[in-house]
């Protein structure tokens, strides 16, 4: 109080009157309604999921969805009508057939050839492969040895 | 802590007595917080609704209550925390800026219907709300309630230091309104 007075003489000299007042018999009911709202409190069902939970909610939603749609439309189909999905599948397979068959149509003569000549084909592998012996026969069948003779001098 | 404060508390915590003692003690504090809330917030209504909510809370997290610090300090604290809480969804919600809400008091403080004060009183009001509201607060806490530095430091989570710094300033403040205004 005497620490008041040095610094706010004016203020010091005031009375400390309550200057707010509350409605009639405030305090006389107040402890009633705060017993009615605590009544009410006790009803409401606590919380009890966990941050976690709550934050993973939306997440596990969305993932029972797609379970919820997996489970009503692909698996009926599966079980149900298994050679729906398996046409589905042959269908897809045909139109790759299809699509190679275009491309090797659409190709000129000579592209054509020489895709079949490029090394590591079969057929230069086969030519690759002949030993002496096949050799021989394969001449002694289709050349004379008046040609053979002939080839040799020359 | 006061006396009985202990006795109050150990039945407060207990299944069979809680009612009761949750009883006795809203009889013994409910004047007291009911000013502390009142002079941060002004408004009746608004007091009603925090001084309800403290209680509430003082209900749900008595069995925390450790007693590390005494009963009447853990329940100021309660209801100021809630008071400025309060202050601070009001601020959000008229989008004020954080440190001032004091048109909103000063709202409030003009069209209570239950200020009871002469043309001084309203004046020395009008003074406290141009204080910052952590000097507001210590301002109140005690120049009418008189409430020890000690106790106030535990309240306010402030050292005693401070307290006293935040008392003075605010003093010299109020007392320069008082000096500039004509009465």
């Amino acid at each position: 109080m005497e620490e008041l007075k040095k610094i706010a003489p004016k203020l010091s000299k005031l009375k400390k009157e309550q200057p707010f007042g509350v409605p009639e018999k405030y305090f006389d009911d107040f402890s009633a309604r705060l017993q009615h709202r605590l009544e009410t409190e006790k009803q409401v069902p606590p919380q009890n999921q966990s941050s976690i939970i709550r934050f993973l909610k939306p997440a596990l939603g969305l993932a029972a969805s797609f379970a919820l749609v997996f489970m009503l439309v692909y698996w009926p189909l599966k079980s149900f009508l298994p050679n729906y999905l398996a046409k589905t599948n042959t269908i897809e397979t045909i139109n790759e057939e299809d699509t190679y068959l275009i491309f090797v149509e659409k190709m000129d003569e000579n592209s054509f050839f020489n895709l079949l000549q490029e090394p590591g084909t079969e057929e230069e592998t086969i030519e690759g492969n002949f030993n002496d012996e096949e050799l021989l026969s394969y001449l002694s069948l289709n050349v004379s040895d008046y040609e053979i003779y002939m080839q040799t001098e020359n | 802590m006061e006396a009985g404060d202990h006795e109050l508390i150990m039945e407060l915590k207990q299944e069979n007595t809680r009612d009761l003692a949750f009883h006795r003690l809203v009889k013994q504090y409910e004047e007291r917080l009911y000013w502390h809330i009142r002079k941060i917030v002004m408004n009746h209504e608004d007091t009603d609704d925090i001084l309800q909510n403290t209680f509430i809370k003082v209900w749900k997290n008595i069995d925390n209550f450790r007693e590390e610090s005494s009963l009447f300090t853990w329940l100021y604290r309660i209801a100021t925390n809630e008071s400025i809480t309060f202050l601070n969804s009001k601020k959000r919600r008229s989008l004020l800026p954080l440190n001032d809400v004091s048109d909103y008091l000063m709202e409030n403080l003009a069209a209570d219907p239950y200020f009871e004060g002469d043309k001084i009183q309203m004046k020395l009001q009008h003074a406290i709300l141009q204080l910052p509201e952590k000097q507001r607060i210590v301002f109140n806490m005690k120049y009418f309630d008189e409430i020890k530095y000690e106790d106030m430091s535990v309240i306010l989570n402030t050292s005693v230091g401070a307290l006293k710094a935040s008392y003075h300033h605010a003093a010299k403040k109020v007392e320069e309104f008082l000096k500039n205004s004509d009465w």
